[in-house]
Parts: C-alpha cells; sequence; structure tokens
C-alpha cells in the first residue's frame, strides 16, 4: 500500500484493463503526476498476472513441444551461414542405389540451396553496402548539423564583437573639400593624395559657369597626404560650375594640361 | 497428473541462467523453460480461449517471442515467469477480444519491475496452490467477476452488464475481492 489509498486496489484493476470511464481517467491522471504510483503499478502487473494460476492446469500435445523447438532451429539456423557439405564416409550396401538417388536428390537441393545462399548473400551484400553508405551519409549530415549549431551559437551569443571589413586598398583613395563663397573667397582642403614626382604640383581649378578654368592655387601634399588651398586670390563674383585638381609641372600652368585627380560639381 | 510436476526436468538452472544459453543457440535451454513453463502458459490461454488449437499456437507465438526478444530480458528487472504469465494473459484476451494490449512495441516492455520467482518447482506448486484458494475462498460474486475480469478481459462496465448487476456493485466487488487477493498473495 503506498500514500494514496483512494486507489488501493486500482493498480490491479488497471493493468487487467477492467478500469473504464471516470475512473480510468482519474487513475490515468494520477499516475501522470505520481512517480510512487507508477512504481506501485509494476508491482500490480505482476500481482494481477498469478490470477492465471487459478486457471485449470491442462497440458499441450506433446507435439507442441517439437515445434517451439524446430521453430527455434530454423531462426537459430537462419541467423548463421549456409554450411557447405562436409565428406561422407561412403559405404557399400544392399541399400546403395537408393542412398545414391538420395544422394542426387540431395545434390541437387544442395546445389539449389547453395545457388540461394549466394543470392542471398549478394543480396545481403548489397543491402551492407547500401547500410554503409546510409551510415555514412547519416554521418555527414550530423557533423553539418553540428557545424551550423556551432556557427549559430556564435552569432546568437551576447558577448559576441561585430567588426566590418573593407578591401585593403593599394593606396587611400584622394578626396577633397572646397568651401566657396563668391564674394568672399575659396577654402579647399585635400586629403590622402599620393606625393608627387619632383618636378609636379597640384594645381586646383575653379570652373565657372562660363568661360575657362581659372586657376584657384597651386598645393602640394604633405607626408600624410594632406593638402590645401586658403583663400587664393581669385576674381569677385564668379559663379562656379565645379572645382577639379590636376597635377602640373611645378610652377603651374594657365590652364589645366594634366590628368584630373579630383573633380567636385556645384551641386 | 498435474502437467507442471510431470514436465519438471531434473535440472536445477535459473531462468536467468537458461536465457543465456537460449541467446548462445542452446536449444536444451528452450526446452527446459518450455517444460518448466509450457504448461502454464498453455493453462492460462485454453482457460481464456477455451480452444485447444488457438491456446498451444498462442503457447508457441509466446516461446519464440520469449527467444526473440531474450536479449532484453533482465533478472534484476523482473522475473519471467511473471512476463509469462502477464504475456499468455494478453496474448489470449488480444485474441478474444481482438484488442492489442500485448502486440505493440517491445514485449519485454511487459515485464513487470518486480515479480513473483516461479522457477522453483516447490515454489510454483505452493503458489498455484495458494492462488486457488483464495480465489475459491471469495463469495461468488466476488469471484464470478475476477473469473469475468481476469479470464475473458471485460471492463468493470460490461461485467455489470453480462452479470445484470449494478456497476457500483460490481466496482465494489472486485475491489474488495482484489484487496482479499493481495492480501492472499503477500501472506
Amino acid at each position: 500500500m503506498n500514500g494514496h489509498p483512494q486507489f488501493a486496489e486500482d493498480f490491479e484493476l488497471y493493468t487487467l484493463g477492467v478500469l473504464d470511464g471516470d475512473d480510468k481517467a482519474a487513475f490515468e491522471a494520477h499516475l501522470a503526476v505520481c512517480a510512487e504510483c507508477r512504481r506501485e503499478l509494476e508491482g500490480a502487473r505482476s500481482r494481477a498476472s498469478l490470477l492465471g494460476l487459478a486457471a485449470v492446469q491442462a497440458s499441450p500435445r506433446s507435439e507442441v513441444r517439437e515445434q517451439v523447438l524446430d521453430r527455434f532451429r530454423v531462426d537459430r539456423c537462419a541467423k548463421q551461414p549456409l554450411q557447405a557439405p562436409t565428406a561422407a564416409r561412403y559405404r557399400r550396401s544392399p541399400w546403395t542405389p537408393l542412398w545414391a538417388a538420395a544422394a542426387v536428390v540431395l545434390l541437387v537441393a544442395a546445389a539449389w540451396l547453395e545457388r540461394e545462399n549466394r543470392r542471398l548473400e549478394a543480396g545481403l551484400a548489397q543491402l551492407q553496402a547500401t547500410h554503409v553508405q546510409l551510415e555514412a551519409s547519416s554521418r555527414e549530415l550530423e557533423e553539418e548539423s553540428a557545424r551550423a549549431q556551432a556557427a549559430l551559437d556564435v552569432l546568437t551569443a551576447p558577448e559576441t564583437i561585430q567588426v566590418e571589413l573593407a578591401p585593403v586598398a593599394a593606396r587611400p583613395v584622394p578626396h577633397g573639400k572646397a568651401f566657396y563663397n563668391a564674394s568672399k573667397g575659396l577654402l579647399f582642403y585635400a586629403a590622402d593624395l599620393p606625393a608627387l614626382a619632383a618636378g609636379h604640383t597640384y594645381e586646383l581649378w575653379l570652373i565657372p559657369s562660363e568661360g575657362a578654368p581659372i586657376d584657384a592655387g597651386l598645393f602640394n601634399a604633405d607626408l600624410r597626404g594632406n593638402g590645401e588651398v586658403i583663400l587664393p586670390a581669385l576674381p569677385r563674383g564668379l559663379t562656379a560650375k565645379a572645382f577639379a585638381v590636376t597635377v602640373e609641372p611645378a610652377g603651374g600652368v594657365p590652364a589645366p594640361t594634366g590628368p584630373k585627380v579630383l573633380i567636385g560639381p556645384v551641386s | 497428473m498435474d502437467p507442471i510436476a510431470r514436465q519438471e526436468p531434473a535440472r536445477q538452472d535459473t531462468d536467468e541462467g537458461l536465457i543465456r544459453r537460449i541467446l548462445a543457440g542452446d536449444e536444451t535451454a528452450l526446452g527446459t523453460l518450455y517444460d518448466r513453463y509450457g504448461g502454464l502458459v498453455y493453462s492460462v490461454a485454453n482457460r481464456i480461449l477455451r480452444d485447444t488449437g488457438a491456446a498451444e499456437e498462442v503457447l508457441q507465438d509466446i516461446f519464440h517471442q520469449l527467444w526473440r526478444a531474450a536479449a532484453g530480458f533482465d533478472a534484476a528487472r523482473g522475473s519471467l515467469s511473471s512476463w509469462l504469465l502477464v504475456m499468455a494473459r494478453n496474448r489470449s484476451i488480444d485474441r478474444l477480444r481482438r484488442r492489442d494490449l500485448a502486440s505493440a512495441g517491445d514485449p519485454m516492455d511487459l515485464m513487470p519491475a518486480s515479480g513473483f520467482n516461479l522457477e522453483n518447482e516447490a515454489a510454483r506448486n505452493e503458489m498455484v496452490a495458494q492462488v486457488r484458494r483464495a480465489l475459491g475462498s471469495l463469495p461468488e460474486g466476488q469471484r464470478q467477476a475476477m473469473e469475468l475480469a481476469y479470464f475473458e478481459g471485460l471492463t468493470q462496465t460490461e461485467i455489470a452488464a453480462r452479470t445484470g448487476d449494478p456497476l457500483g456493485t460490481v466496482k465494489t466487488r472486485l475491489r474488495t475481492a482484489m484487496a482479499t487477493l493481495k492480501k492472499a498473495f503477500e501472506s
């Protein structure tokens, strides 16, 4: 008897399938939450089974024992490969023709069995090969799944840091910024400019809305690639369409001739 | 003559030892277990099915199942004799009622966690006598209800319908009978 006497005999009756309706539902609901009663149920199954001993003792036919053992032998043989026939001692007797006939039958049977055996073995080998393939596929899937999970773990962990990387440029891309006021003057700053070979200079150009580009000053890049032109002498009141920087011979030129390094239209 | 006594060979092997030998392919071990319990299994099946041919089929099936499931037998988990009795009853009720008590899943799952060890002939005969005495001592209504439950696989509602007694009366009879039997089994 356990700690739930309200179910006292229900254990045995339940294992026998006697409980039904609300009684069964209530008992199963209790079992679902009570480990003690689930253990009790195991003992109850054993106790209830003892009622079978009350059956009037009867005997099966003696052949049944042999049939049980025959079935066992067949099963056991099915688990073992067929054995090759071994050489048997041969002795002459008046029954020789009969034995010879029987031997022929046995040989035919043996040949058939041998063929069947080979066929089954071939089938088995194929199945084993398939099994090996399936196992390999299964392993690959498992490994892939493990890798996916590990990746997910990295992505979702709060302590994971995120860093963005960009291609490594062969050299920094030059860029510049012009501040222009038609009545007050021009400021120009450039960065990341490559150092120029000797005899060359950068030249800033103001490209007016009408007419040819106007020299807005010469400059060189320092060791960090920075350059500037501060308040160059320019005609007042010019409307600028764009600014540009070219590489020109040292001392500058009145009109751009060299390659454009920077250009920025007035938006 | 009691078939159990007649068929018992002069062997002292434990059920567990015999199972191990069966697993190794020893047919004499299976024969010994058959001699030990075949009569019990057949008697339960025959009482439930009332058909000797069907009972023999159940007997063969259970021993076939025993050999096939032998690897799952764990003596520490339960007794073979309890398992055989559970299987004999459930398989027979399955056939009788077309219910599915025993055929699904691993048959060793029906191995009771504890059980009565009936491998000793004297203990077995004593238990048979004890159960018969206990069942015989019950009032007629209780005994009939228990027999309908165990040997015919009826539910309490079906027993009430069969006997014409109120369901409440049947429940009381079954529980009272079971309480008496448990005391007798545990004594």
